[in-house]
């Protein structure tokens, strides 16, 4: 790999964070809504302020987050800013900075997500090029089935049946918060297994209904890749069933499913979005859930632009991987 | 639904004849035939229901309160006095429709782009793939909440949500397809035909497209799939059309009044079970398409 | 703490526009002084018999806490001064741990009310104040069936009959029997912006508010209990007596403004010059009648929708926005309709009607102060309320006065009152006992631990003997 295809794909990463900042910069902007008005307003609803100062308070915030200058100033200081990754203040947490909510949310999705989305993404392709591999035991073919039928079940569906059976009905696991409460954070065996009991449901919810999805293009790719020469030509050369589905079938499976590794994450992020918010824990996408709510816009951009960052970073890497998993693109 | 034609299309494609030969491999092929037969059932549920039912009883205020299953009202009726059968039938058409506009425009515009992307290579290959690849990572549902929530309520309706949720939806079957033509442009069969001096064309819609259908119907299925999630999870931040009966918004309706917990059962688990329906037929259609579209492991079992 | 103290507070308030009662203070107070150690002098501009009430009360959940003057005033700008524990404070609790998840308070051992004999140690030593961040209240509900919490926001009739039933142990304002709650000060409305169009016509007013059926609200939402109302104050002793007076029976035979009538409401609808159309809605230069009810998910999640529907079966073209927009849409008083309530009257009905008075009403374009969505503008009603507003609330004048504007107030349908608002709150007795009730009143109605009135609640508490 050449130094000239290096920067071109850092050159691609740059591009697709320039193009959400341009999309989240503008949208907002061709509505005649106001989101500082409006924040403010909600204050005032629920007594911060007095009526007739909150239009004083609008236009001080409004010079301080650059609204008052024009359109085409305010769009390359908000580019300068992405670059330090400062999405400016929460305007329902000020004078928290967004960054500083994302940061205090992050560790809570990360671990959350991470391990929930290696596990289904193991369990699903094994169980995928498992389902489409004729030599096969029928009993561990089907047993794709039944995740594939969960996939249609929304997380919050999952996430409430959870919680009242396993929860509220058999008392097993705690009904939410990200540890028990009262507790203080310490680094000791007994808080971290707090910390994993209360883990248990909502990373269940999600692995859950997500399985089904990496069986089903699993078993697509593997159909395709079974019927291909070499398969058939290497039964012939008479190598054992498990060393075939390894390395001739597996591994040439696996390309298009690693490429949806990179964009499963913007799919994880919303159903974290619905499982976080059931189960009351304050990662990412309770935050985002919050903001919304509040309408706290550079909360919800910085967000947006920071999960792309995330994606983008990850496709860039697997961009480099890929002529790795793939002999014959690394040919070319 | 109507996106049963799908498969029967593509037999007609493949084993031009008849009905007797369609059944036949139906019979073998029983995960395709049971998603069928949902979808199939599903389908006759919801246009039955539409000729039968009142469709002003799948909103407000039209029938009994937070009565359970019974006669009178065979799923029951909501807090607020919808009588569910009417709410179901009503908001599995309204789901549909969604499903099946955002996922077919979404297909389409892949498909065609994809294809382009792939197969002449060059100036055109990079536009698209760049283009696509710029926009693939963005996280299209935050995109969506956004504009969704920037919108005038009057504005929100059926169709706009449908447009909201395609207007980003097509790069993910762009580049599916694109990496299936690049990969199959490197076979055997594709190399042996271009040799033997068949056309561009030729070698498109006789070797490439027929190898590519199960990607094009499993796009198709992943599209319905997101595009009915998408709709949901709008409906979820009350960014929908509040007052349809759209299946996310009647398990919403009763998420946000504790249906569970109060013992309204029905109310929830009914359109969460006619989810599971749709997406898991899909899914079983979509592992049946896979088999029905590769001719060799049709050969070998 | 000194009178100083409460003289820096004041005058704080006079000082900095961001602070909550600057209004009143800039109105209607001349000036502060501290004549000693415990006695303060307030000079007024003019007659305030409502200000100590008003302003000096702690209601409203809130009130001014007076502030420290010793520590603030070295603060570079006191509204903006860290609190916490940075702050000195009088209270019971030093808060030890605050993060996303929780708030944990612990015990002062130097608390100044048990020094002084004015109060036995509380029992409670430590306050955890759990955040459930978006968790939905059925599983809000479910922790405290679970008696993982002891109490919590207040829950909607449903919910709260419904823990009260699976957990024997946990009890509400009212014990087991509906309505569960106590009689909050926040009457809901369905305000208009009374001078735009189509809403500038009391005519069209009035057949809004005759599609609103209210003993089909009682029925679908509160099982019957009857919460809905046709006041814009709630009904506390004084004010209910207020509206019982023969003065105001009379308006309210007169205006009928509880009155539910499809027919009349059509008959003005066309008399306004609407037709209905294919799809039975009201119609007007081909466009349907814009009635989307801004209003608040969280709080309205179960009226909003079905005053939507009962407009909708009414001919309106209604819908509900739970949007982050809403407030903001009340404020600059666009088209709709607006699910708000009456933050005013306590004890006599002034401030609510002094809410509809002409000279708050601003321009469309101007934003409308808190409350003061209708813009409604009547000299009429306004000489009427400057007439009452020096008197004494138990004065006959008064009283006839009083009924005589919230006559006009119904006369012209100047919003559609619509509930009463209550506080159900549910209290789990299995690790404490002694929470408010209706039959343990204690050391206040305002049984929520969130007002300032809260930590009342929480010293008070015994241990049941649970573990």
């Amino acid at each position: 790999m050449n130094i000239k295809i290096i920067v071109k794909r850092l050159l691609f990463f740059v591009l697709v964070v320039w193009a959400a900042s341009t999309i989240v910069f503008f949208i907002p902007r061709l509505s005649s809504r106001n989101a500082i008005r409006e924040r403010f307003g909600e204050l005032a609803r629920s007594g911060g302020f007095s009526p007739g100062d909150i239009e004083k308070l609008i236009a001080s915030m409004q010079q301080q987050f650059g609204l008052d200058k024009p359109m085409l100033e305010q769009y390359w200081q908000y580019l300068g800013n992405i670059m330090r990754l400062d999405f400016g203040y929460s305007l329902s947490k000020y004078p928290t900075t967004a960054t500083e909510v994302i940061a205090q949310a992050l560790p809570w999705t990360i671990g959350l997500l991470l391990v929930t989305t290696v596990l289904s993404f193991v369990i699903g392709t094994l169980l995928g090029a498992v389902a489409a591999w004729p030599k096969a035991p029928s009993w561990l073919r089907g047993l794709a089935t039944p995740f594939i039928l969960l996939t249609g079940v929304p997380p919050v569906i999952m996430g409430i049946l959870l919680l009242f059976f396993i929860g509220f009905r058999l008392k097993w696991l705690p009904l939410g918060g990200a540890y028990s409460a009262g507790i203080v954070p310490v680094w000791s065996w007994s808080f971290f297994l707090d910390l994993m009991e209360h883990q248990i449901l909502p990373a269940l919810a999600l692995i859950l209904g997500s399985v089904g999805g990496w069986v089903l293009s699993m078993r697509g790719m593997g159909i395709t890749i079974q019927g291909e020469d070499y398969v058939n030509f290497a039964e012939h050369k008479g190598l054992t069933g498990g060393r075939i589905f390894r390395d001739y079938y597996l591994r040439n499976a696996l390309l298009p499913q690693v490429t949806g590794l990179a964009l499963a994450l913007g799919t994880v992020i919303t159903s974290a979005v619905i499982v976080e918010g059931l189960f009351g824990l304050p990662g990412i996408g309770t935050a985002l859930n919050l903001a919304i709510r509040a309408n706290d816009f550079p909360v919800i951009y910085g967000i947006v632009i920071f999960i792309t960052i995330a994606i983008a970073a990850l496709m860039t890497i697997l961009e480099f991987v890929y002529p790795l998993l793939d002999p014959r693109i690394r040919a070319n | 639904m109507a996106n049963i034609t799908m498969p029967t299309d593509d037999q007609s494609v493949r084993q031009p004849g008849t009905a007797v030969l369609i059944l036949r491999y139906l019979r073998r092929n029983k995960g395709l035939a049971l998603g069928v037969i949902i979808l199939l059932a599903l389908f006759l549920f919801t246009v039955i229901g539409l000729l039968v039912i009142n469709p002003k009883h799948a909103y407000p205020l039209s029938a009994g309160l937070k009565q359970p299953p019974s006669l009178k009202y065979p799923f029951g009726t909501d807090f607020f006095g919808r009588n569910l059968l009417a709410a179901m039938v009503v908001g599995m058409w309204q789901t549909a429709l969604i499903g099946l506009l955002a996922g077919g425009i979404g297909t389409l515009v892949g498909v065609v782009l994809g294809f382009t992307s792939a197969y002449f290579g060059g100036w055109i290959d990079s536009t698209i793939r760049t283009i696509c690849q710029i926009l693939t990572p963005i996280p299209v549902l935050l995109i969506q909440v956004v504009v969704a929530g920037s919108l005038d309520k009057r504005d929100v309706t059926i169709f706009t949500m449908a447009l909201i949720v395609a207007m980003l939806a097509w790069m993910g079957p762009t580049l599916v397809i694109r990496a299936q033509v690049m990969t199959m442009k490197e076979r055997q069969f594709v190399a042996v035909a271009k040799l033997s001096g068949v056309s561009d064309m030729g070698i498109i819609f006789r070797e490439i497209l027929p190898n590519l259908l199960p990607f094009i119907a499993a796009a198709f299925v992943g599209q319905v799939f997101s595009a009915v999630f998408a709709s949901f999870y709008l409906a979820v931040l009350g960014l929908g059309p509040l007052r349809e009966p759209l299946l996310g918004n009647i398990i919403w309706s009763a998420q946000s009044q504790g249906a569970f917990f109060n013992g309204w059962w029905w109310w929830p688990l009914e359109p969460a079970f006619a989810m599971i329906l749709i997406l898991g037929a899909l899914a079983l259609v979509n592992m049946g398409l896979d088999e029905l579209a590769n001719p060799r492991i049709r050969k070998s079992e | 703490m000194t009178s100083k103290d409460v003289v820096y507070t004041f005058e704080g308030q006079i000082k900095y526009d961001t602070l909550p009662y600057h209004i009143q203070f800039a109105d209607q107070v001349a000036s502060v002084t501290a004549k000693d150690d415990l006695t303060i002098e307030l000079k007024f501009k003019a007659p305030s018999p409502r200000f100590k009430f008003e302003v000096l009360t702690e209601k409203f959940d809130t009130g001014i806490p007076i502030v420290p003057a010793g520590y603030l005033s070295g603060q570079a700008d006191p509204t903006k001064a860290p609190g916490r524990n940075d702050i000195p404070h009088s209270g019971p609790y030093d808060i030890v741990a605050w993060n996303t998840n929780q708030k944990i308070y612990n015990l002062r051992e130097d608390w100044w009310a048990v020094k002084a004999g004015r109060m036995a140690e509380p029992a409670v030593k430590r306050v955890v104040i759990v955040n459930i961040l978006n968790q939905p209240m059925d599983t809000v509900a479910q922790r405290i069936v679970n008696n993982e919490f002891d109490s919590s926001v207040d829950m909607r009739a449903q919910i709260i009959g419904n823990i009260l039933q699976q957990n024997p142990e946990v009890q509400s304002w009212t014990g087991t029997e509906s309505p569960y709650g106590y009689l909050d000060w926040w009457p809901n409305s369905l305000w208009m912006n009374d001078k735009l169009e189509p809403y500038s016509d009391p005519n069209v007013r009035k057949a809004i508010s005759l599609a609103v059926n209210r003993d089909q609200i009682n029925e679908v939402l509160y099982e019957g209990a009857a919460i809905a109302t046709i006041y814009p104050f709630p009904l506390y002793p004084n004010l209910k007596a207020f509206a019982d007076s023969p003065e105001v029976k009379a308006e309210e035979a007169k205006y009928e403004p509880g009155k539910y009538d499809l027919d009349e409401s059509a008959k003005l609808m066309e008399g306004a010059g609407w037709a209905k159309n294919g799809d039975g809605l009201w119609e007007k230069d081909g466009k349907t009648f814009d009635a989307t009810i801004q209003a608040f998910e969280n709080i309205h999640g179960d009226i909003a929708p079905i005053l939507a529907e009962m407009l909708r079966q009414a001919g309106f073209d209604s819908n509900v926005n739970f949007g982050t927009d809403a407030y903001q849409n009340m404020v600059d008083g666009k088209a709709g309709l607006y699910m708000f309530g009456h933050g005013a009257s306590l004890f006599d009905p002034f401030e609510a009607l002094n809410l509809f008075h002409g000279k708050y009403s601003n321009a469309i374009g101007s934003s409308a102060g808190n409350n003061r969505f209708s813009r409604y503008a009547n000299p009429e009603y306004d000489a009427l309320l400057d007439a009452i507003a020096p008197l004494d609330s138990s004065d006959p004048k008064f009283i006839s006065g009083a009924a005589k504007a919230l006559g006009i107030y119904w006369r012209d349908t100047i919003d559609v009152p619509v509930i009463q608002w209550l506080h159900r709150i549910p209290y789990n007795n299995h690790f404490w006992k002694n929470w408010p009730s209706s039959t343990n009143v204690g050391l206040g109605t305002n049984g929520a631990f969130w007002a300032h009135t809260g930590m009342l609640v929480i010293t008070g508490l015994q241990p049941s003997g649970a573990k």
